[in-house]
């Protein structure tokens, strides 16, 4: 309760930040692909991606995340409407 | 033939040498013949730990070079009965053995115990190699921290390449610091490792006071560590495991007359 009220005005706590950084350092690790390596892959998929669809290249999100022993990479990317 | 087990954790100073310590006499304790074998080539610390410091001839790299028999290396605890020491050598460093070395050690030694408890030294180079060479289980030590899950989590990776089998201990947990939200929970760390746990030791002072003194929490009995402890070794063991809410609802049921066993 008091960590709930706690949390609302701070944010989360340092138990849930521990959490979320240790799903991403493990994905890292597990795959061998360190976190700057990531970006640069997300910059070519971007750009792979723009030749085919209007995106804002800056928006493509690549996220790295582990769940009980197995690893998943997630590309996203909005698609710009088309202005007719 | 006896089970070999390894207490790994990739990262120093998380309770490797303590779980060792503790589970060994917690096991000598419910009746088993056990042998605690210091790894740490080169850095001993279990003979300290154990109270044992003054009483060493051998060591575990004479043992493999022939210089005595492995019997002859081993240091009985008076203590209880069926508790023995293999210690480390001090002055050798950890390429003076080798996996295979161990395995053939291993080997021998649980022909004569039930079990071989290996307390292994941080890192992942050689001796780790070494420590794991002769186990046939696993138990990972992990504090609830991220660099120490970190290290965790490669190890375990290890030992699957290697085919040990591993369970998991939380070591130094702190009820209030979870509560407050400043500390990964038990489960939390399940969760991230995805291992099978045996048990959550909390941060313990008497584990300090009793290892100033060169007593293994266990033996002074009273402690929270030293039940958890107790609970770890009995479920190594395959003994039946009461859990928690079931001895207080008993205790309750007791208090309340319900009990089918006479008072
Ligand atoms: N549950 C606990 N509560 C309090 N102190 C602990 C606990 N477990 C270990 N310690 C202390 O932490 C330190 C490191 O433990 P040790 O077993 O030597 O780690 P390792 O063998 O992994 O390097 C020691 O001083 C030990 O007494
Ligand atoms: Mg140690």
């Amino acid at each position: 309760m008091w960590t709930g009220i706690k949390n609302l005005f701070s944010g989360k706590s340092s138990r849930d930040v521990a959490k979320g950084r240790l799903h991403l350092v493990l994905a890292h690790d597990r795959s061998g692909l360190e976190g700057g390596r990531l970006q640069e892959m997300r910059a070519e998929i971007a750009a792979v991606i723009a030749k085919y669809v209007p995106i804002d290249a800056e928006a493509v999100e690549i996220q790295i995340e582990t769940r009980s022993r197995s690893t998943q990479l997630t590309v996203s990317s909005s698609i710009q409407p088309r202005n007719v | 033939m006896g089970r070999a087990i390894v207490i790994t954790s990739g990262k120093g100073g998380v309770g490797k040498t303590t779980t060792t310590a503790n589970l060994g006499t917690a096991l000598a304790q419910l009746g088993h013949s056990v042998v605690l074998v210091d790894a740490d080539i080169g850095l001993r610390n279990l003979d300290v730990v154990m109270g044992l410091e003054n009483r060493i001839v051998y060591h575990v790299v004479d043992a493999i070079r022939g210089k005595c028999s492995i019997q002859k290396a081993l240091i009985k605890d008076r203590r209880m009965d069926n508790l023995w020491l293999l210690p480390a050598s001090q002055t050798d460093d950890k390429d003076a053995v080798t996996p295979d070395d161990m395995r053939s050690l291993i080997f021998e030694l649980k022909a004569t115990h039930d079990f071989v408890l290996i307390d292994c030294p941080a890192g992942i180079e050689q001796g780790f190699k070494n420590a794991i060479a002769g186990a046939d289980e696993a138990v990972v030590v992990a504090t609830p921290e991220v660099s120490s899950i970190r290290d965790a989590d490669r190890v375990v990776g290890l030992l699957a390449a290697a085919d040990v089998p591993a369970r998991l201990i939380v070591n130094r947990i702190s009820a209030n610091l979870v509560r407050r939200g400043d500390m990964l929970s038990q489960s939390d760390v399940i969760e991230i490792l995805a291992l099978e746990m045996l048990g959550a030791i909390p941060l313990d002072d008497q584990v300090i006071a009793t290892t100033n003194k060169g007593v293994p929490a266990v033996l002074e009995g009273k402690s929270v560590a030293a039940k958890e402890f107790i609970r770890i070794a009995k479920r190594l063991a395959g003994h039946e495991v009461e859990p928690e809410a079931v001895g207080f609802f008993t205790r309750l049921g007791r208090a309340l007359g319900l009990s089918a066993t006479p008072a």
